[in-house]
């Protein structure tokens, strides 16, 4: 007996295959970002991390990401203790659509402090976002290897 | 010439295919997106590893410099006799960071803040104290570079992987996809046009009679 017709066709296995790679790409690419529910606890701001014996935050996969200690020391070298206790760690740098340029999520006014210092330049932060360019990036990464990450969210990818 | 996927000519095909192009296509965007930060990454490795190596060789040469100069002033004997004694255990700290997906490994030598030799300051020269600064340098230069080699390795290994299913993509998939979509609209459009003319045999045999 025919199947009734249905509104949405039943998918492929070829096309679950598709869909299961870009799921499991998202999933790869993000695997290194710090769980969401304690992105903004008190263990993943700079302050309390200056105090660990190993700075480290639980990604989202359930592995540890290691913050070095000299870096950690560099941030609080440039930040008051307030800001030391707003700044969640690690960074999150999301890649422009043009690739040419990335973002910085900017939670408050401790990031672009740490942002500008790195640099050497005046940064501004529009929309909880701070633009740079690809050269920048570079040279930010080079200095804060393990207090920044790569985010890659479906909207920029889209 | 990419090649054709083989399925039925219908247009719930068609439309099963342009989705499962504009799936291909943001897997491929996501991909691409992956290798550029990557390569990207990889480039700086090579830049530090290179660095790294160079002052690695440079504080070793002048670490043996001087324990030559230290060993001609004290003696073999005499020196190894206050170097039994600053043996110490070396303590680093191991964890690992991810970058767009590469888990990676982290070195970074505890540093106790003031060193403390175990030598005897008295009756040692001030050239042991060089020899022995240069090689805690030396230390913290090995173990950079033992990370950022790995670092480089494993960058390589996943830019190479990731390399393989972009090429995948962009040369077999999505043209594959493309050809047979266009194959099906040429395959449609042809139809339309039998239709037409069958339509206009008809009409005119329909006049005729």
């Amino acid at each position: 007996m025919p199947k009734p017709l249905q509104d949405e066709p039943k998918q492929s296995s070829y096309e679950k295959m598709l869909q299961e790679c870009l799921k499991g790409e998202l999933r790869v690419v993000n695997a290194g970002l710090p769980q969401s529910q304690k992105r903004q606890s008190k263990e993943n701001k700079l302050f309390y991390l200056l105090n660990e014996q190993y700075p480290h935050v639980v990604c989202n996969d359930g592995s540890t990401h290691l913050f070095k200690k000299s870096e950690l020391e560099y941030l609080a070298g440039i930040l008051d203790t307030d800001e030391q206790k707003s700044l969640s760690l690690p960074m999150l740098i999301e890649l422009g659509a043009n690739k040419a340029e990335a973002t910085i999520i900017c939670e408050g006014e401790a990031e672009e402090k740490v942002i500008s210092k790195a640099l050497n330049m005046p940064v501004t932060c529009k929309e909880r976002r701070i633009r740079i360019y690809k050269p920048q990036l570079t040279l930010l990464r080079r200095k804060l290897k393990t207090t920044t990450v790569y985010v890659f969210s479906p909207k920029i990818v889209a | 010439m990419p090649e054709l996927i083989k399925v039925r000519p219908t247009k719930i095909e068609l439309v099963k295919l342009k989705r499962r192009l504009f799936l291909a296509q943001r897997v491929q965007k996501i991909i691409k997106d992956r290798l550029s930060i990557l390569t990207m990454e990889f480039l700086q490795t090579a830049r530090d590893t290179v660095e790294a190596k160079r002052k690695l060789l440079d504080e070793s040469s002048k670490l043996y410099k001087a324990l030559s100069i230290a060993a001609g002033y004290h003696g073999y004997i005499a020196m190894e006799k206050e170097l039994i004694a600053t043996e110490a255990d070396l303590k680093v700290t191991a964890g690992s960071r991810n970058i767009a997906g590469v888990r990676i490994p982290s070195f970074e030598l505890m540093d106790k803040g003031k060193p403390v030799r175990g030598y005897n300051l008295v009756d040692t020269s001030s050239w042991l104290d060089r020899a022995a600064q240069l090689s805690e340098e030396c230390l913290k230069a090995i173990v950079e570079l033992a990370e950022l080699q790995r670092n480089f390795e494993l960058l390589a290994m996943e830019i190479n992987r990731t390399k393989r299913i972009t090429n995948a993509l962009e040369y077999i998939v999505i043209p594959g996809l493309q050809a047979t979509i266009n194959y099906l609209n040429m395959k449609f459009e042809e139809r339309d046009r039998e239709e037409k003319a069958r339509l206009k045999r008809v009409k005119v045999l329909v006049a005729r009679g």
